[in-house]
């Protein structure tokens, strides 16, 4: 609904049109409606609009209010006011009359404009005569959780679990590489004081050597990966001779005692046992992994 | 090291009653050129009452090998070629009717004898295999109603050719397992060959052999292998060998279940103990390592080890799977 109130002259002071829109033009009681006034004049003049703010009274109440200027054509600026109003009562309501007040720019007012638009909205009533029966009433809506709420709750899952699994491949990296840092030699060597330990807590000789052997074979077999937990010691010997290992004659003089007492039931005493295991030491410090012909 | 004294003594005993061995060896070598595993596997199925199953082609000197072991440890050999028309009585003896006294007298066969060369076995039928196995087993012979002990030593060295299987008998797994070990005769090495080529292409008579064994050196030698120290550590690898070849997954070893159809008996395990004793008396040492388990594993368990239907169609030998075993069973 548009109602145009047009003025022939749009002198300096003067109002060249204004422009009054409803929407929509029939709503139930309650609801709202959007009102427009634009107001067209000279540049050099500031509009107001005085009496809209009582349409807070019956059968309106103002919602909210917005205002826009911009100039149309030299010369001429149109002041555009928005209200969004309740409307309330019943029946037809019309949009009641407001005052175009202009200004110059010392904010002296130079001109009036009174302007009683035509045009008005229906209100129907909630329950009215031409109802015939009773509205359906709806279910309750349940309450929508909005795709942008559940988007970072998602996203945060995935967040979650990457988190995880990328804390756990790196932990598992690290345990791999500090396995590979183990020295074999220190292993050994630890190995060693606490057998000794164990030697002079009362431990029996023989005993003393078959770990000591067993110790002796999972070092050669991760210092020089050779298998020797699965190999006799002439096999032994035949791996670390192929490898040119500087001194294994001492380190098989050492298995071939280890071995008399594990199979020619020889029964050294302590003294002899501690000999062994310093020896033992003495060949795990002495150890380095021997240079491959190629290097 | 107390214990070690006597092991040490027992040791230089040992090392004195098998010089014989080594001379015997000796004059081995002035006919056999190589061959070395063989004569030494021959020496220790001697020494332990064990008796061998030689496999290899034609050619490669098993018959002049026990030849000439026979003739060198001074023993009464005798050579029994086996044919398809072969019977039990053409093998251990038979009664012959004398018309003169009306009477039957035993007549023994060529069984008779300390060293036998039953040569290719597998050509005579079932029943003469068993005649000869059951010699091998029982180390006595009855013909008629009599029973006759067999000399000692008893040594039978049995030869049969892997690759001509037309008109041959399969020997049963039942009698192979009576054989302490198979050996496996390879061709000589390069060198060795242009020796026996130099040695041999003459019309000169060859090196005379001179025996060298007294009577009583075998006996002696035996009764100290019963001497030999065996550790529980090294009885209980034993065990774990041929266990190992019936139950591989129970050893890390999963893989060969499928690969085995039937593992070694437990006969595998006392000629593998017998077998490592008298490795070790070759070695002069009086007590058994895993190294003399490991040397004569292979020609113990070879033929006990039966290679199931996926081995085969991999071509997995008998021998692939025993290197596994020994591989993954961890040594004491």
């Amino acid at each position: 609904m548009v109602t145009v109130s047009a003025y022939p002259d749009a002198a300096e002071g003067a109002v060249s049109a204004i422009t009054v829109a409803v929407t929509p033009d029939t709503v139930l009681v309650g609801d709202r409606i959007h009102c427009t006034i634009a107001v067209r004049h000279s540049a050099d003049v500031v509009v107001a609009l005085e009496g809209i703010d009582s349409l807070s009274v019956q059968p309106f109440e103002l919602i909210n209010r917005k205002q826009v200027s911009a100039l149309v054509f030299p010369g001429t600026r149109q002041e555009r006011f928005d209200f969004e109003l309740a409307v309330f009562g019943r029946g037809r309501q019309s949009i009641p009359p407001f005052t175009v007040v202009l200004r110059n720019s010392e904010g002296k007012v130079i001109n009036r404009e009174a302007c009683k638009p035509s045009r008005a909205v229906f209100v129907r009533a909630l329950t009215d005569s031409t109802m015939r029966e009773l509205r359906p009433i709806k279910p309750p809506l349940k309450p929508m959780i909005p795709l942008l709420l559940l988007l970072p709750v998602v996203l945060g899952v995935f967040g979650i679990a990457g988190f995880v699994l990328l804390l756990l491949f790196l932990l598992k990296r690290s345990v791999r590489t500090s396995a590979e840092k183990v020295d074999p030699g220190q292993v050994a060597q630890r190995k060693l004081r606490k057998l000794g330990s164990r030697l002079s807590a009362g431990m029996p000789p023989p005993e003393c050597y078959e770990e000591l052997s067993n110790i002796m074979r999972t070092f050669l077999e991760k210092h020089y990966r050779i298998r020797a937990l699965e190999a006799v010691t002439q096999e032994i010997e035949r791996d670390l001779k192929k490898l040119g290992v500087a001194g294994f004659e001492s380190i098989m003089n050492l298995l071939a005692q280890a071995d008399l007492v594990k199979f020619a039931d020889s029964r050294p005493d302590a003294e002899e046992s501690r000999q062994s295991l310093r020896k033992a030491e003495e060949l795990i410090r002495s150890a380095r992994i021997p240079h491959s012909p190629e290097e | 090291m107390q214990h070690a004294v006597e092991l040490e003594e027992l040791g230089m005993r040992i090392t004195e009653a098998s010089h014989f061995l080594e001379k015997a060896e000796e004059q081995l070598s002035r006919r056999v050129i190589g061959q070395h595993d063989v004569i030494r596997r021959i020496f220790i199925a001697m020494l332990v009452n064990g008796h061998v199953l030689l496999e290899g082609v034609p050619g490669l000197a098993k018959t002049l090998i026990i030849r000439t072991f026979a003739a060198a440890m001074n023993l009464k050999f005798q050579r029994i070629q086996f044919t398809p028309d072969m019977l039990p009585a053409d093998l251990i003896g038979t009664m012959i009717y004398n018309p003169k006294d009306l009477e039957f007298y035993p007549r023994k066969g060529p069984v008779f004898a300390n060293v036998i060369l039953a040569d290719e076995i597998n050509r005579s039928p079932a029943k003469v295999q068993s005649a000869l196995l059951e010699a091998m087993q029982e180390r006595q012979v009855t013909i008629g109603t009599q029973t006759f002990p067999l000399q000692e030593p008893f040594l039978v060295l049995a030869t049969q050719n892997p690759i001509e299987h037309e008109g041959t008998y399969v020997l049963p797994e039942a009698q192979v397992d009576r054989f302490m070990m198979k050996v496996l005769v390879d061709y000589p090495s390069y060198d060795e060959e242009l020796e026996i080529m130099l040695q041999s292409a003459t019309n000169a008579k060859p090196a005379p052999i001179v025996p060298v064994v007294q009577s009583d050196d075998i006996a002696r030698a035996r009764a100290l292998i019963d001497l030999i120290y065996v550790d529980p550590r090294v009885q209980r690898y034993i065990v774990d060998l041929v266990v190992a070849s019936r139950k591989p997954a129970q050893y890390g070893i999963p893989s060969l279940e499928a690969m085995i159809e039937y593992g070694a008996s437990p006969r595998a395990s006392i000629f593998l103990l017998l077998a490592s004793k008298a490795h070790a008396f070759l070695q002069h040492r009086a007590y058994i390592t895993p190294e003399d388990v490991k040397a004569i594993a292979y020609d113990t368990l070879r033929h006990r080890i039966r290679p199931g239907y996926e081995a085969e169609a991999d071509n997995i030998k008998p021998d692939d799977i025993i290197r596994q075993i020994l591989q993954h069973v961890q040594v004491p």
